[in-house]
């Protein structure tokens, strides 16, 4: 168990160096760095001096030392782009991408599992012929797609804000910048939740229609308790060893998906952060914007897994 | 499974029309919608006091004006730092500022300048000749590296100067210079007591840097420093010890803070303008931009600003070094005359004007704009609309129709091609690089875009390793005398050719002739009338294509009174210190 | 029909679709119209027997274009000369966007099949060499494929894409998306391929064949490889909708295809401005061309009782999880 735990902490470390050793060197590669974007064509002491003063002089191998060296210590680097330590930077966007990322999550679960519950356990209903309906549907439309629809029905029926995380001069009241926040999270938490939602419908449906076949429900039922009871104190639970490791596949395609959604509704989180490092190529940040996304990926998939072999333990390491 | 099949398809078949139904109706019915309306405007005098709330685009990298040549620090220097003396932007006149009064020698270049008194610096400390003379120093300093530094110089020289007692100051340029002492409009004025340490050790380049606390900035500006929160936004409030007073006899500024928000793109940016959120932005808008603002503007929420013409119109380049030529066998016809003049000759610029910028711009056929009201000059040659004058041109270089592409073929079957390389995501230039291209496919020649990023396009440009360049620049000085890298064959902004030894042909040694001249004479009679030259020379020969020139406004929310617009960035906030809302 | 030859069928109608939908555009995607800024679009109306109404210009700074019932135009193909005819409208840059939106279906329909192809190609051929060598390579190719499924795609995309120049030429774009894409996706149809043959090989028939003296090679070829079909076949259903998806996020972010060359992605990039969204709503089309794609790739791999393409979950694999129909 401990010589388990302890191979999946080096793997995980091994994951996150990986991937930030990749978003540094990756960025290096191309042509062009990040001085000569901020001054004019014929200041070529003054760009000088910034190369210096950035530290884009030295070669790649003494840079990704350095880099390296900091990691290990504890600094993820300084930003160019911006002009802060690369921590500060992160420490804003995380927040706000993790906010996204749960508030999907929680939203598609709320959606979804009812949803699948009820198509599970009720195969010939009409309601189950519609659910399966807009389950198809929504399966297929990408978040990209499903966010620009979005914005254009909230900016048409003005509903909803469009755009940006933060909305009208200084909130007074912290329920004011807490409904002010939510406001702006629905189109993009919307964007990525619905395809979640139709995922974990058609997951937990099947998993209902697995379960039900083993006639606990009937059993239930024959003890004397209520259908809703029948369903979701014993049927339920037992479908969740399914339905549970999906939701690490989920929030893999979550991350991805968010990067398109925040560029849409310019959400300032971490897949919008990653892009403009890489249009600025800004190698710090890109490194530690990528290295975060793995973590926050990591902590989630392992947290499922752990609960998911909590709830059964047969739910080991395969073969 | 089999008895749910036919319901199943039948289903999905309903989905299928029901579907198609909707789309087409929509495809029928689908109109341009209004965008939501806002609660009209109230008018009444402006009061003192109040919040001025203006975009930000991008994030702070430096307090410090010799650091950063970005649009945030020209800004923030307008609004905490003062000059000695300030070119008014509408008028065009030098006004006097933190020096009250000169004299100038007989010989044209030594001056002496007497310092305001009684003024104080943003923290108390008072304001003396010392300060001028680091400025002025701290500017020229090769250690320092300063980005004004390649501005200021005179006939290549730093300024000479001298602190004659504590409120007067001898300065001295290496030559006569024709702006004169206009030239100190560009300097802002930095304190000696907050930066002379770090010029001494050498930390001169993180001295102001955005995690600088507010109390170690000092300014004689309208405004400083209050905090800054990253990712957020920039708050300055009120200088106390502010020494301009309106003519009036007011005390100035008007506004208790200006809060500059930071704003990730140019729809949100618009978005909050609309909605009230923001009271102006910094760029002038686009003229899409104008036609989404139109509710607001009707309902009083937003009035738009005219800023007048752009001083900055996109710029076709072509390569005429001959280096890059050498080995090429296109360059007979590539580097000739008159392929430029027929290029321009090609495009309908008022049908441009249309399909780019909605009617909102004017015809130019050299750099120089009717914004730039002092030394535009209309008489230069103008290629009208002229396909078969095109064409003509083009055969006169060996480029005829010779086989059954649509492109023209020199002597030697060779297409007539060039790559054009341009900035990636400037939606304005691309579409007016679309319209060239159109324009140019129809005389037969073909231009192929090569869409780079800025860092790429500036190398390359730099390296001059280009057939042909589309790009837009902006020059923030009016005054020819200050532009010219442009001009000069010497000079490091000399698109087609830059940094010549000597001048490779003959209208480019005669333009240095002429800004040679322009630039040493202080007669301004006689500047105009050598620069008006300059220009027909250069439109003449078309090194450089013209096309046309914006018209520029900005969206003003309906608070904000007092405003002194002006074509050169900043559009508005370069008189911060007058500007003031209603409550 | 059984699964694996409507895909085949399905993939094979999209390519036919690739090759002839920019034959039948009516104009020049590049061509610009005058005074064509967002027209709206110009159906063809039921009540005028297919023809259009024409549309003239009423405010040049506003974009706002009055329709003319009077006036009748036929459909742009029968007359491509006289007074143009938009049927989904035009976009900021003044072209036609049903021309675009036409031209713009062979990129992006190639890129997804070549992807597919290096895709399936790449992730058969790891599958063979994981099933047949097992042992050390096998772990290796496992664990290699385990840490490509975890690692978000977008992630991965836009750290290789850094590598690159921001701007390319397309072809040279279309090449790196193909390798970006296999690289990402090879590892689900990796396992499906293993899977396979790891219980293929140990069946009755394949002991028989094997006994009967059949070299590795023939066994390979005749019955390992073809029972492969069907799965990956079905993953290739999956994976094509996810594929178009991606290129459309990639290029809508800047990343993908150059703006000079119009694929579903860059069209929707143009759409990207959310106060001109709001104002002219049908420059969106693009994204019902890519949901109809993906709907209709749900449609034929769907079996009809399962997912469209999801297998059952095995209990028992938490975390081993082959990566099947989630949207990218």
């Amino acid at each position: 168990m401990l010589r388990r735990l302890s191979l999946r902490l080096v793997l995980a470390v091994a994951l996150l160096w990986a991937a930030g050793s990749l978003g540094f060197v990756m960025t290096q590669l191309a042509p062009g760095d990040a001085a000569l974007a901020d001054v004019g064509p014929g200041a070529v002491e003054a760009r000088e001096a910034l190369r210096a003063r950035l530290g884009l002089d030295a070669p790649l191998s003494v840079r990704y030392q350095r880099w390296l060296t900091g990691v290990v210590q504890g600094s993820l680097g300084h930003s160019v782009l911006f002009e802060r330590p690369v921590v500060d930077v992160l420490r804003e966007r995380m927040v706000n991408t993790a906010a996204l990322a749960l508030a999907a999550l929680l939203v598609g679960s709320l959606l979804g599992v009812p949803l699948g519950v009820y198509s599970g356990t009720h195969p010939s209903a009409i309601g189950t012929r519609c659910i399966r309906g807009a389950s198809a549907l929504f399966v297929s439309i990408p978040s990209l797609l499903l966010a620009l629809v979005l914005v254009l029905v909230s900016a048409r029926t003005g509903w909803l804000p469009v755009g940006g995380m933060t909305g009208a001069a200084a909130a007074s009241s912290l329920l004011g910048l807490i409904i002010d926040r939510l406001s702006h999270l629905t189109v993009p938490a919307l964007a990525l939740a619905l395809p979640l939602a139709a995922m974990l419908e058609h997951t937990q449906a099947q998993a209902m229609a697995d379960v039900s076949s083993m006639r606990v429900i009937d059993g239930a039922r024959a003890r004397g308790l209520s259908r809703r009871a029948a369903v979701w104190r014993h049927a339920w639970p037992l479908s969740l060893g399914t339905v549970l490791p999906v939701y690490g596949v989920l929030a893999g395609s979550l991350f991805g998906g968010a990067v398109a959604v925040e560029a849409v509704t310019a959400w300032p989180g971490l897949g919008r952060l990653m892009l403009d490092a890489v249009r600025a190529r800004d190698a710090a940040l890109l490194a530690g914007a990528a290295m975060t996304a793995t973590a926050l990926l990591a902590v989630i998939t392992q947290g499922i897994e752990a609960l998911a072999a909590w709830r059964d333990p047969r739910t080991g390491t395969d073969a | 499974m089999a008895s749910t099949r036919p319901p199943r398809f039948l289903l999905t078949v309903l989905l299928i029309a029901a579907v198609a139904g909707t789309a087409y109706l929509l495809w029928r019915d689908v109109r341009p919608a209004a965008p939501p309306q806002v609660p009209g405007a109230t008018d009444g005098p402006p009061a003192r006091g109040g919040r001025l709330v203006v975009g930000l685009r991008s994030e702070p990298r430096s307090f410090n004006r010799h650091v950063a040549a970005a649009a945030f620090t020209d800004v923030f220097t307008h609004l905490t730092q003062a000059r000695l003396v300030r070119i008014h932007r509408q008028t065009g006149e030098l006004e006097p500022l933190l020096a009250e009064s000169w004299t100038i020698a007989p010989d044209g270049h030594h001056f002496t300048l007497q310092l305001r008194r009684n003024v104080q610096w943003s923290d108390g400390t008072p304001f003396t000749a010392d300060d001028v003379v680091f400025s002025v120093e701290a500017a020229f300093d090769p250690a320092l590296k300063s980005v004004l530094a390649a501005s200021l110089r005179v006939d290549g020289q730093p300024w000479e100067v001298r602190a004659l007692d504590t409120h007067s100051v001898a300065l001295a340029f290496a030559a006569p210079f024709g702006p004169g002492l206009r030239l100190l409009d560009l300097l802002p004025v930095l304190p000696k007591h907050r930066l002379e340490a770090a010029r001494r050790d050498g930390t001169w380049a993180t001295a102001w840097n955005p995690a600088t606390p507010p109390a170690e900035i000092a300014g004689l500006g309208p405004f400083q420093l209050a905090g800054y929160e990253p990712g957020q936004r920039v708050v300055l409030t009120r200088n106390p010890h502010y020494w301009r007073t309106a003519p009036d006899g007011a005390a100035l500024p008007y506004l208790d803070e200006v809060v500059l928000e930071i704003a990730t793109d140019a729809s949100t940016e618009l978005l909050r303008l609309q909605t009230g959120q923001l009271d102006m932005l910094q760029q002038a808008l686009r003229a899409e931009d104008v036609a989404t603002l139109q509710p607001q503007v009707d309902s009083g929420a937003v009035s738009l600003v005219d800023l007048g013409v752009s001083t900055d119109p996109d710029a076709f380049v072509f390569n005429l070094r001959p280096e890059f030529w050498a080995r090429d066998p296109r360059a007979p016809w590539a580097t000739s005359r008159a392929l430029r003049q027929a290029l321009s000759h090609a495009v309908n610029r008022e049908q441009l004007a249309n399909a780019v910028f909605l009617g909102e711009a004017v015809p130019v056929w050299g750099p120089v704009t009717p914004g730039n009201t002092r030394w535009f000059s209309p008489n230069v040659p103008r290629y009208a609309p002229d396909p078969a004058r095109a064409r003509a041109l083009l055969a006169s270089v060996g480029l005829e129709q010779r086989d059954d592409d649509p492109w023209l073929e020199d002597t030697a079957g060779r297409d007539a091609r060039l790559s054009v390389l341009t900035f990636r995501g400037g939606t304005q230039l691309e579409r007016a690089l679309a319209f060239v291209r159109e324009a140019a496919a129809a005389i037969g020649v073909a231009l192929d875009p090569v869409p780079l990023e800025t860092n790429a396009l500036i190398e390359r440009m730099v390296t001059g390793d280009f057939e042909s360049l589309f790009f837009s620049y902006s020059t923030s000085d009016l005054d020819p005398a200050l532009t010219r890298d442009f001009w000069l064959s010497s000079g490091s902004s000399h698109l087609w050719h830059m940094a010549q030894p000597a001048p490779a042909t003959a209208w480019e040694a005669e333009i240095d002739r002429l800004m040679a001249r322009q630039a040493s004479t202080t007669d301004e009679a006689e500047r105009v009338r050598l620069f008006a030259e300059v220009q027909r020379v250069l439109a003449e020969e078309v090194p450089v294509l013209y096309f046309v020139a914006p018209r520029l406004s900005m969206g003003v929310g309906r608070r904000v009174r007092q405003l002194s617009p002006s074509v050169l960035r900043p559009h508005l906030l370069w008189a911060a210190d007058s500007i003031g809302v209603t409550p | 029909m059984r699964l694996p030859v409507r895909v085949l069928v399905w993939l094979a109608a999209l390519l036919l679709l690739a090759v002839v939908a920019p034959s039948l555009a009516p104009y020049a995607p590049t061509q610009m119209f005058t005074d064509a800024r967002h027209v709206p679009p110009m159906p063809p109306r039921l009540e005028a027997s297919g023809r259009v109404y024409a549309v003239t210009l009423t405010d040049r700074l506003r974009e706002r274009y009055a329709t003319d019932a009077s006036r009748l135009l036929p459909l742009p193909w029968w007359a491509p000369a006289g007074t143009p005819v938009f049927l989904l409208g035009t976009d900021a840059g003044s072209r036609d966007l049903f021309s675009r939106l036409l031209v713009a279906t062979r990129p992006t329909i190639l890129l997804a099949l070549a992807a597919l192809l290096g895709t399936i190609t790449l992730g058969t051929l790891l599958g063979v060499i994981a099933a047949r060598r097992g042992g050390l390579i096998d772990a290796l190719i496992m664990r290699t494929g385990d840490l490509l499924l975890v690692l978000p795609v977008m992630v991965v995309a836009l750290l290789l894409r850094s590598a690159l120049p921001l701007v390319l030429p397309a072809v040279e774009i279309f090449a790196w998306l193909t390798l970006l894409l296999s690289s990402v996706g090879w590892p689900i149809v990796m396992r499906v391929v293993r899977a396979t043959i790891r219980h293929e090989q140990a069946s009755a028939s394949a002991l028989a064949v094997t006994a009967l003296g059949a070299s590795r090679g023939h066994l390979l070829r005749r019955h390992l490889l073809p029972a492969c079909a069907g799965p990956v076949l079905a993953q290739a259903g999956l994976l094509l909708p996810a594929f178009i998806a991606a290129e459309a996020s990639l290029s809508f972010i800047g990343l993908g295809f150059p703006d000079t060359w119009p694929t579903w992605g860059t069209l929707l990039r143009e759409a990207a401005d959310v106060n001109a969204l709001v104002r002219f709503p049908w420059t969106l089309v693009p994204a019902a061309a890519i949901f109809l794609v993906t709907f209709g790739t749900r449609l034929v791999v769907s079996d009809g009782h399962a997912m469209p393409g999801t297998t059952a979950v095995r209990p028992g694999s938490a975390g081993r999880i082959v990566r099947e129909g989630s949207p990218r």
